[in-house]
This record gives structure tokens, C-alpha cells and sequence, in this order.
């Protein structure tokens, strides 16, 4: 008897809507194993991780705080992956766009405009298009890699971060410690109730998820990207511009992602700082790819995530669990989902040999 | 034996968690919240090893629950609020980068205590520590001043923050009161614990010619590490990690937090915690200097041991006047001092230091 | 050298296959085949594409394992697990796309696979050249050789181990008529020295002038086992697709020389694939009423010529209106603009270029039909796409599972035709197709050259690419011969014959000799 792994003729539907339970489940699994081995209480530590985030009103507006910007990254950066165009600099560009919108604050210290938040909206998403226009304008005129290029200018984004942190903008009151004046209310988007961080920015992920559920499934643009992504040649022979899909696809994610570092410096942080990306922009990809990079599936899998996270908090504190063991608890996911993930368009068969291992001539 | 202490104190956090719902009312309930692994040694185990006194002293009747290698941000706060959540009555932050986030929390539940490491921000219930390390600091640049051959010294050093830059002007002050040809180089690498930067930023001072180190608030022992391996002499502050420079280390700036935890602690539990600026030295027992390599002169170590005493009654501060900055302005007229304000807030450099301070 | 042995064609077969059953997940390639084949003869495997020549020979070969039935090596069974075991048995191969480096020598490429220094393989190379008529220069580089001679190559390669067996496939596909011959004439000989050839074809009338015995596959199944020469073609034919040919009606064309709908004017472009091939001068037009073929052996510059026309390939340092269109020049328009004045294209992929393999077919109606009324302010309107697709899949007896069914479900001549469909319902003035019924089986390549018929007599200007020669018989009324990327003049097809062209195809042929055949454009 022998197992061999062959490609299936469709994409089987049931494995698509199995695959992230499996990995979750095969996580859960060895995640057991691990905390048995580092002796911490099993229960209480799935209890901490998927029922605590739920037990109060706090925790749950935090899970949607979380979910906010992973879910506006990734409805962005799945764009661009079925197109076949990979960026992994979400995190860059978000970082620009704090940036870029923190400007208003920093440099208008004392200004109770109400114009301040729509100019941080506006600065925020211009600043993530510029960094993503740099990766596409070097892919569509010198074919450089995105991937490497999204990458570096992530760290290049940081270096700038922490440029301005130590210098021009460091608060003049913060003892040279790097970060900038706290912004004033009128910076800050307004809570949605009175007692949690959870703000009117969530509106952002939600209506660009409507707006990239519209584009992807019911628009010709959309179709364009989707052809390029799935068969390069067909999309030359009809004519669809591989160009435009780049810039198209990197400005998309420029301006979630800025979008997204914008309502982080003006959301819960109110300041510039050091660690103002909590690693969405990395994240969000996990994110696109656990919701199969469908509009609909990334919303599910960046509440997932985001009750995991606020999950992996409640553990530190309430079972102990060290930091990095959460993150491999979502290490694990991804993996097991990218391995399950296989078995969409795989199966595995049993096939019996066709002669007697003993008649064989060579080996 | 340190080792045993942190894994004593995690067994215990996780008891506390296991028993949460049956403590009773007189169990008091701690939070601890950590940049940095605890590891053996720095900045966050000697924080540990503050409130394990406290441990010492009352018992079951204190449950600590520590979360390590927090970044600070948004994360650090949902982490805080969690601890007040789940019953944290007096909460231990032990990072500057927290302090917004708790101060918030602090004035959201004025019944609870708050002790804040490195700030600057008071509130009724909301305490900032700091540790004079610039006593310590001054009597290690004597020490330096004895073993120096090329008279260059060299600092690694986190951020620019007063805390830091008034620890180095004492070192400065300290060597150059023994020879005034010493000048000192400082390396910002902008992180608490980076250990490959450190120990680039350390290779690098050695190359300029400095042949004694100075770990300024690095949680990791490269420094320590490249000062033994070159033959320079090295000490840090914190905790002594002389183990890792068995022949060349100087010796240690130690914080023993203890006594003002205990105090604070107990203040709490009697109702009567008040929010102040804590600023601690050596006269608070909280800033103790030891470890001094045998290699320093018998006649130095004297010197030493006398001006320990001058500082710690009073006498003598270090920065008594007259100081001069580094564009050779006088600062401070001789026979006067320079205020507790401005030290907390310091910005300059004094006279000696080569390296700009970052503006 | 091979060994050779005496043999007589009734000794005991050298490979035999028993019930020999291979099924993919989409199809039974292979259904219970019984096939001998003996040493000193040549035996044919033929059937249309899709009736599981290829899966049979890959079979033989070791590529893939039978998932039922027995392989029987001199009447005991054997495990063709690899090719390596393949090869040790004697058994070699000649794929339709050869296996050869093209930056390497001759040498060097068989070096690769053979022991022994490259100085011995290289005299090695030249002794078995010589014995069969297989003369290749063995320092030569891979690039620098013909198709013709690359085969060669392949032949020698296997001829240098112990061979027992040679198994081709559609070696004549690739070559010229001339040098058909000249192959031909290497197969028996090594037939004479006891080799067994297993030949695959869909070429009739090579199969009676070469081959001893002939097993014709319909279906995954054998469908007869035949001595060819005693057979007509056409009852081969007949045998091979199950019943009687259909016959394309041709008629007399109405040229209307005065609308040129495609002009070449001295194109010249560079290829940007190292090992592609440079256009040189390209002088070509089709006019509204006729059909014009290209013939020539593939990798000639068939592919960038292709493209050229189609707006896939922009070349923006041509001269503006070097190539026009519908009376305007379109030198630097792109696909989407050339198919807005009126011209379709059905690539010679149908997989990946033509269609996108996953997406239905009403999605892939939206391709290059978006145009009719199938988005309004780019928002799709499903019903009209579907629509449009129902009406191919109708008009054009496209078999498959309805508007949804995905472009990978569909056998390639059923997308073929679907595609064809396609670009004909955007009622095009301009039709340009490259290699319009490669793998097609008979039936539907009839249809679909009857449709190109109908279309010319109705005023369409109609582009074929094709390596079919007999395809560009029947339906052209005028042809180009490409070769290095270089026109030859126009032909008038039925003033030429088959070896005409193929003296073009070698470049015997010398433009100042052509007699009669050419037409002023």
C-alpha cells in the first residue's frame, strides 16, 4: 500500500471551509502538549485564551480595537495577493502614515481646530500611498522585487521613526525620552463609550471592507486583478495592464495600512512612539491568508486573531504563560493552516502497487 | 541563587492566579509589569529582587502576578488594565514607556497604589522612582581615574533621558576630581536591552582608545562581556554581573530597591500611600555600591570609602558647584549647588564628556 | 553502438502490456491495453489527441506507474518504477519537447547523462552519426542547431546506451517534409538491426509508409491492432475516430484586394528572450475575403509574430504605422485598443492565455467580451455575461457542465471551440489564429475550419499560424513560410505544393527562384 498525493480537479469547497478549523484544532493540540511540558494549567490557560476576552464589556470593545486594524491591513494586502503582487511592507507604510498624520499634532500643538482629525485622516492615507508607491514605481520600472523592496522600506520607515523620535519631534517636556508631545483631544478620534479605548475609527475597516467586497466580487477591476493573479498570460492576451495592477494593488494597501497607523496614533496610543505598530502590518498577513484572502472569510479570521491576541494578554497575566509562547500559539495556527490549506486543491489516495515488490528488476 | 528567586516568584504568580477566587480579602494582590526578560541579571531582576523583601516580609498575605518583555504601547496598557481587572491592588510599572498609559489607569481607580520606574508624573496614588545612581557613578569614575592608562573612558548608554545623562556627568565628575585629563565617550543606542548594538557600541569605544566601560542601563551583559574578553575594565549598574568579567570588572552601582518597596507596600496596607516623586540614593540604602575590583589601589579604595561617607551623610553632593558644561560655560558657581529640579531634568553634559548629547 | 541480435518478427514479444489501466482524476487515460511490441519492428501507437498515446508511452517508459495490469519485459514481469529502470533494461526515448540544454555543446549535454570523457563520447557521437545517417557536428552548440537536428541529438543519446527500444513520440510533428525522409530512412535501419520503435503519430500516411503494425487507441481503449499497409488512410482514419470523416466544404473566395485590414510594413523587432527568435523585416497583409496562412516550423518566430499582432507585444521603437489595422496604424496600440477597431485573436494556449483555467466560463467570456455590454460603470452584469456565454456554448456545440462549469473541466478541444466562439460572437473584421485545431480532435477541427470558410466568404480578413501543413491546404487561399524570423514572399496556395513550402521551411528555397507562385501585396 503506498500514499500518494495528487492534485485535484476543483478546489475542494468543504477543505476550504475545514482548513482553518483544522488548524486551529491541531493547535490547539500541540499547544496542550506544550503547556504540559512547561507545566501550566491547561484549562485555565483555553479559558484565558477564548472565553476571559468575552467576560466583560471592556475586553470585548478591546478585541474589536485589535480587530480594527487587522482587518483594514488585510482586506488591503489580499487585494494584492490575488493579484499575485507581495507586499509584506504593510508595516512600513503604516508607520509612514502615523507619521505623516502626527505632523498636524506635532506641529499645531496648541490648535483645537476641528480640522485636525479629517487633516491627520488625509496626511495618514497619503503617507501610506507614498511609501507603497516607491515599492511599485521601482517593480514597474526596474521589475525590482516587492517583496524585498517592501520589506527594506519597512526598516527604512522604522529608521525614520525613530529619527524623528530622538530629534525634531521629541516632546520638548518628555526628558529626551523618544516620543512625541501627547496629541490633544482634538487629535484624537472620540471613544464610542465613555471608559474604553475603542473609538469611532473602527468605521474605517468596516466600510472598506463593504468597498473591497463590492470590487473583488462585483466589479470589472477587481476581475482584472483577480486574471492577472491567477493566469499572467491571460490577462496580457486580454489586454489587462500588469502595471496598473501593481500600482493599483501597492496604493490600495499604502492607503489601508496608513489609514490604519493614523488611527492607531490618534486611537488608543495618542502620541508618536517607539512601538506604535503593535506588528499589524506583519499580522494582517496571517490575517489574509487564515480568511483564504476572501473579503468575507478575512473578517472572521481577523476576529480570530484578535481575540487570540487579547487572549494571549489575558494569559500572561492570569496563567503565567510567557509572551513568546502566544506567539507560537499563532505561529502554529498559520502553519498548520498553510499545510491543511494544500488539501484544498491536494488529496491524498491510497493506491496499491501494481506488481510483487520481488519481481522488481532494479531498484 | 538568582535564578531560583525569579522561578520561585513565577511559581508563586502562578499560585496567586490558581487561588485568585478563593484569596481573601486581607491577601493583597500585586501586579508587576517588565520590559525585559528577568533573566539573571539588569534592570528588571533587580526590580524583582526589590519586591521579594516584600515577599519576605508578609508573607502569603501578598500575591505577586509578574508579566515580563512587555513592549511599551497600546499592548503594555490593555496589560495593566487587566491586572487592575483581576484584582491588582498595588501595581509595580517598571518602565518609563509606561507611564501615560498608567497614569490613566491610576486616575481611574484612585483606591489603588501605583509605583512607576524612571518618570516624571505624580498623582495622588501615582508614584515615580528613580535611583540616584549618580552617587554610585561618581565614586566608580574615581575608580576609574586609578586603572586608566589612556585616560579615555568609555559609556554605552540607552536613551537620553535625565536619569541617564546625570549618571554619566557623575562618572565624569568622579574621574575628573582625581585627574582632570580624562575625557569620557558616550554611545546612545536607544534601547534597554539590544545586546548585539551594545556590543558593537562597546567594540567600537575600546577602538577610540577608551580602556574602561561603562554600562549605562543595559539590560544585557554584552558590554560587560567585551570589556573582560579586551582586557578593559567595566562595571554596570543594577546588579552585579560580575561573572561575566570575573578579572576585569570594576564593580557594580546596585539598586536595592527593597527598602522602598517595603515602605510603600506597607504605606498602601495602611491607607496612608501618597503619590510623590521618589528620588533615592544613597542615604535611602537604595543605591549601594560593592564588588570593587582588587585591582584599584589601596590608597584610591581609602578615597573612595571616604567620599561614600561624605555622601551618603550629606556633606558632599555630587554636584556641588563649580560645574562647567561641555562649551566650557560654568554652570554652577563655585559654593553653591545645583537643584534636586534641575538634576531630575538635566540636558547638558558637564565639561570632559567628547560626545554631543543627542537634541 | 546498439548490440544486435538475430530476431525474426514472430519470436516472443520484447514488451508486452497486459490490461495495462492508468486513470487521472479527470479521465481513464489508459483502459485495460494489451500491446506487444517486438524486437526488429516498427509499431505504431495512433489515435487522436486525448485517445492516451502520450499516458501509454510514459507508461512504457516509467514516467508514470499503471495504476492496474502487468508490464512484461521478454515475457516476465517488470516494475518500471523510473525511467533509470527503463534505461537499464535498454528502453530509451525521444519526447516531442527535447530534453537539451541549449546553452551546452552536443557533447556536452550527452556528457551529462553518459560516462566517459567528452573527447571518447565526442568520436562516439560521430561513429553513430555516421552508421544511421545522423551526421551532427558534436562541438556544435545546442542553440545553433535546427529542430531537425536536435532530434538527432536525442536519437544519438539514446542510440549510445544498449538500446532495445526506442519509443517516439510524434517525431515527424517537428520537422520539415524534407527531412522526414532522412529520419525515416535512420528508423529502419536501426528496425534492421533488431531495435524495436514504438511510433507515435496522428500522421496516416507516415504511419502506412514506415510502420509494421499499427495499434490504434479511441477513447483509453484499444480500438484495433492492424497491419497499416493493408489499410487506405481513410479507413485508419475511420478506425481512429470512430466513424467517417467529415469533409470541409471549400469553395471560391471573393477577394476584395482593395481593404487591406492588416498591414506588416518592414517590422523588425528584437526578441527579449535570449533564446527567442528576431522578426527581420516583416512584410505581410490580409484582406477583407481571404484566408492567409504562416507556415513553418515551430520556434521559427511564430511566437513573436504572435504577438506582435496581437498588442501582447508593444514594440514602441517600430516606426508609428508600420503595422495598421483596419486602414489606421496601431503600431503602439495595445490589445484592448486593436480589439476595439475590430480584431480578435485565439492564442495557440488555451490554458492560461486564452482562458483563465479556474474561473468559469461565463468569467472567462468577460476576457475580451467585456465590451458587450457585460459592466456598466465597471459594476458586471452577471445575466448579460451569462447571456453571451450561453450563446457561445450553444452556437458552437461547446460540450461542458453550463456557464459555471470552470475552463479546466473542459476537454482542450471543447475550449478550443469555446474560445473560438468567443472571439467570433465580437463579430470581428480582423480574425487571427494561432494554431486553431492543435490537439483538436478531427470532428471539431472540422467544424471549426468550416467556420473559417464561412466567415471569409461573409468578408472577414482571416490570419492562421499553423505547423499543420495539410490545415493550411485546405482552407488558405494565400501563405507565408516563416523561418529565423524572416517572410517569405506570398504564395498562392493552390499554385504551390507540400515540398514547395517545405524548401521555404529549410531555406533551400531562394527568393529570386520562386516560379509563379508569388502575389504582388
Amino acid at each position: 500500500m503506498q500514499l500518494r498525493f495528487e492534485k485535484r480537479l476543483h478546489q475542494s469547497k468543504i477543505m476550504l471551509l475545514a482548513a482553518p478549523f483544522i488548524a486551529i484544532a491541531l493547535s490547539v493540540v500541540l499547544s496542550c502538549i506544550l503547556l504540559v511540558v512547561l507545566k501550566k494549567p491547561i484549562l485555565l490557560t483555553f479559558h484565558s485564551f477564548f472565553i476571559a476576552p468575552f467576560e466583560n464589556f471592556y475586553s470585548i470593545t478591546e478585541i474589536f480595537l485589535k480587530f480594527g486594524p487587522l482587518l483594514l491591513i488585510a482586506q488591503a494586502l489580499a487585494v494584492g495577493f490575488r493579484a499575485k503582487i507581495w507586499n509584506i511592507g504593510a508595516e512600513g507604510q503604516m508607520v509612514i502614515g502615523a507619521i505623516a498624520a502626527s505632523a498636524v499634532p506635532v506641529y499645531f500643538v496648541d490648535s483645537t481646530s476641528g480640522w485636525l482629525l479629517p487633516a491627520m485622516i488625509v496626511l495618514g492615507a497619503l503617507g501610506g500611498m507614498a511609501w507603497a508607491a516607491i515599492a511599485a514605481f521601482l517593480r514597474t520600472q526596474f521589475n525590482a522585487n516587492e517583496i524585498l523592496v517592501t520589506l527594506m522600506l519597512t526598516s527604512i520607515a522604522l529608521q525614520l521613526l525613530y529619527f524623528l523620535l530622538l530629534g525634531p519631534w521629541k516632546d520638548p517636556m518628555g526628558f529626551n525620552f523618544p516620543q512625541t508631545v501627547m496629541f490633544q483631544d482634538e487629535a484624537l478620534f472620540p471613544a464610542l463609550f465613555s471608559g474604553v479605548r475603542l473609538n469611532v475609527s473602527i468605521i474605517f475597516p468596516i466600510l472598506f471592507t463593504i468597498a473591497v467586497w463590492l470590487f473583488m466580487e462585483k466589479h470589472y477591476g477587481g476581475y482584472k486583478l483577480v486574471v492577472g493573479g491567477l493566469a499572467p498570460s491571460a490577462a496580457g492576451y486580454a489586454g489587462f495592464s500588469s502595471k496598473k495592477a501593481v500600482w493599483g494593488s501597492l496604493l490600495l494597501a499604502g492607503f489601508a495600512a496608513g489609514i490604519a497607523g493614523m488611527s492607531e496614533v490618534a486611537g488608543p496610543i495618542g502620541q508618536l512612539q517607539r512601538s506604535m505598530t503593535s506588528g499589524y502590518g506583519y499580522s494582517a498577513i496571517i490575517v489574509a491568508y487564515l480568511g483564504a484572502l476572501n473579503p468575507i472569510g478575512i473578517v472572521f479570521a481577523a476576529f480570530f486573531l484578535a481575540v487570540l491576541h487579547i487572549g494571549g494578554d489575558v494569559a500572561l497575566v492570569s496563567a503565567g504563560l510567557p509572551i513568546s509562547a502566544v506567539h507560537i500559539f499563532q505561529g502554529m495556527i498559520l502553519i498548520f493552516y498553510l499545510s491543511a490549506y494544500a488539501f484544498v486543491n491536494y488529496r491524498l489516495r491510497v493506491v496499491q502497487p501494481v506488481t510483487q515488490p520481488d519481481s522488481a528488476v532494479s531498484s | 541563587m538568582i535564578k531560583k528567586i525569579a522561578k520561585r516568584l513565577a511559581t508563586v504568580a502562578v499560585a496567586a492566579v490558581m487561588v485568585q477566587n478563593v484569596a481573601s480579602a486581607e491577601t493583597l494582590e500585586v501586579g508587576i509589569l517588565l520590559p525585559s526578560p528577568i533573566a539573571d541579571v539588569g534592570w528588571s531582576h533587580a526590580l524583582v529582587a526589590g519586591m521579594d523583601a516584600v515577599k519576605a516580609k508578609h508573607g502569603d498575605k501578598v500575591n505577586f502576578n509578574v508579566v515580563e518583555n512587555i513592549q511599551e504601547g497600546p499592548d503594555a496598557d490593555r496589560i495593566m488594565n487587566k491586572m487592575v481587572g483581576d484584582g491588582a491592588e498595588f501595581l509595580l510599572l517598571g518602565s518609563f514607556g509606561y507611564m501615560n498609559g498608567g497614569l490613566k489607569l491610576a486616575k481611574r481607580n484612585p483606591e489603588r497604589s501605583f509605583v512607576h520606574a524612571s518618570g516624571y508624573k505624580v498623582a495622588d496614588n501615582f508614584s515615580p522612582f528613580t535611583a540616584k545612581y549618580y552617587e554610585g557613578a561618581y565614586l566608580m569614575g574615581m575608580a576609574a581615574a586609578d586603572l586608566t592608562k589612556t585616560k579615555k573612558l568609555g559609556v554605552v548608554s540607552a536613551f537620553a533621558i535625565p536619569e541617564l545623562i546625570s549618571t554619566i556627568n557623575g562618572f565624569t565628575l568622579g574621574a575628573r576630581s582625581v585627574d582632570p585629563e580624562i575625557t569620557v565617550d558616550v554611545i546612545w543606542i536607544n534601547s534597554w536591552f539590544d545586546p548585539a548594538k551594545a556590543q558593537d557600541s562597546a567594540k567600537a569605544l575600546l577602538a577610540n582608545g577608551a580602556d574602561i566601560l561603562f554600562s549605562n542601563a543595559q539590560d544585557t551583559p554584552s558590554v560587560v562581556s567585551v570589556g573582560e574578553e579586551n582586557g578593559a575594565y567595566v562595571f554596570n549598574l543594577n546588579s552585579s554581573m560580575k561573572e561575566y568579567a570575573p578579572t576585569k570588572y570594576l564593580g557594580v552601582v546596585k539598586t536595592d530597591w527593597a527598602p522602598f518597596f517595603v515602605a510603600s507596600v506597607d504605606a498602601h496596607l495602611a491607607g496612608n500611600f501618597e503619590g510623590a516623586n521618589q528620588w533615592l540614593g544613597m542615604q535611602d540604602d537604595v543605591v549601594v555600591v560593592e564588588d570593587w575590583s582588587d585591582d584599584i589601589s589601596a590608597e584610591m579604595k581609602d578615597k573612595i570609602k571616604a567620599k561614600q561617607d561624605e555622601i551618603a551623610s550629606g556633606a558632599v553632593h555630587v554636584y556641588d558647584g563649580p560645574l562647567t558644561n561641555q562649551a566650557g560655560e560654568e554652570v554652577v558657581a563655585a559654593g553653591s549647588r545645583l537643584e534636586d529640579g534641575a538634576i531630575l531634568g538635566i540636558d547638558w553634559h558637564v565639561e570632559g564628556i567628547n560626545s554631543p548629547l543627542p537634541k | 553502438m546498439p548490440s544486435v541480435e538475430p530476431v525474426s518478427a514472430d519470436s516472443e514479444p520484447l514488451l508486452s502490456l497486459r490490461n495495462i489501466t492508468k486513470a487521472y482524476p479527470s479521465v481513464v487515460a489508459n483502459d485495460s491495453i494489451n500491446l506487444d511490441v517486438h524486437a526488429g519492428s516498427i509499431h505504431a501507437i495512433l489515435g487522436e489527441n486525448g485517445a492516451g498515446k502520450s499516458t501509454l508511452m510514459k507508461l512504457a517508459y516509467g514516467v508514470v506507474e499503471p495504476d492496474s495490469g502487468e508490464i512484461l519485459w521478454r515475457n516476465k514481469p517488470v516494475d518500471l518504477r523510473s525511467t533509470a529502470a527503463a534505461r537499464k533494461l535498454g528502453i530509451g526515448m525521444v519526447f516531442q519537447h527535447f530534453s537539451l540544454f541549449e546553452t551546452l555543446s552536443v557533447v556536452e549535454n550527452i556528457s551529462l547523462t553518459m560516462p566517459g570523457s567528452r573527447k571518447k563520447l565526442a568520436r562516439r557521437i560521430a561513429q553513430v552519426g555516421a552508421d544511421y545517417d545522423l551526421h551532427v557536428d558534436p562541438a556544435a552548440s545546442v542553440h545553433s542547431l535546427s529542430v531537425g537536428e536536435r532530434q538527432r541529438v536525442e536519437i544519438i543519446r539514446c542510440l549510445m546506451q544498449d538500446l532495445k527500444l526506442l519509443i517516439l513520440d510524434e517525431p515527424t510533428s517537428v520537422l520539415p517534409p524534407q527531412h522526414v525522409s532522412s529520419l525515416f530512412a535512420a528508423l529502419r535501419k536501426l528496425r534492421d538491426n533488431g531495435v524495436a520503435i514504438l511510433f507515435i503519430s496522428h500522421k496516416l500516411e507516415e504511419i502506412r509508409a514506415l510502420c509494421d503494425s499499427a495499434t490504434i487507441l479511441r477513447g483509453g481503449k484499444v480500438a484495433a491492432t492492424v497491419n497499416p499497409n493493408e489499410k487506405t488512410a481513410h479507413e485508419l482514419a475511420t478506425l481512429m475516430i470512430g466513424h467517417d470523416i467529415p469533409q470541409v466544404e471549400a469553395r471560391a473566395n471573393q477577394v476584395d484586394l482593395n481593404k487591406p485590414l492588416l498591414e506588416l510594413s518592414a517590422v523588425s523587432v528584437k526578441s527579449s528572450d535570449p533564446f527567442g527568435t528576431d522578426l527581420k523585416n516583416i512584410n505581410l497583409s490580409v484582406h477583407a475575403g481571404e484566408i492567409v496562412g504562416v507556415a513553418g516550423v515551430s520556434g521559427n518566430g511564430q511566437q513573436e509574430l504572435s504577438r506582435l499582432i496581437s498588442g501582447e507585444h508593444v514594440e514602441t521603437s517600430a516606426a508609428f504605422d508600420c503595422i495598421r489595422m483596419m486602414d489606421k496604424p496601431v503600431t503602439y496600440l495595445g490589445a484592448v485598443d486593436r480589439r476595439q477597431l475590430g480584431f480578435a485573436f485565439v492564442p495557440e494556449e488555451r490554458l492560461g492565455r486564452g482562458a483563465v483555467p479556474p474561473m468559469s466560463l461565463s468569467k472567462n467570456s468577460l476576457l475580451t467580451a467585456s465590451d458587450k455590454g457585460m459592466h456598466r460603470k465597471g459594476f458586471l452584469n452577471k445575466p448579460r455575461m451569462d447571456e453571451f456565454t450561453q450563446h457561445c456554448i450553444k452556437e458552437f456545440d461547446v460540450r461542458c457542465g453550463g456557464v459555471e462549469a470552470e475552463a479546466t473541466s473542459l476537454s482542450g478541444g471543447n475550449l478550443q471551440k469555446f474560445i473560438v466562439g468567443r472571439e467570433l460572437s465580437l463579430q470581428p473584421k480582423l480574425l487571427f489564429l494561432s494554431q486553431p485545431t492543435w490537439g483538436v480532435d478531427i470532428g471539431a477541427a472540422t467544424a471549426i475550419r468550416q467556420r473559417l470558410l464561412d466567415l471569409r466568404d461573409a468578408g472577414v480578413a482571416i490570419l492562421v499560424i499553423s505547423e499543420e501543413l495539410e490545415e493550411l491546404f485546405e482552407i488558405t487561399d494565400r501563405v507565408y513560410v516563416i523561418r529565423s524570423g524572416t517572410l517569405s514572399p506570398s504564395l498562392v496556395t493552390s499554385d504551390v505544393t507540400p515540398n514547395d513550402i517545405g524548401k521555404y521551411m529549410i531555406g533551400e528555397q531562394q527568393q529570386a527562384s520562386v516560379t509563379g507562385g508569388s502575389h504582388a501585396t
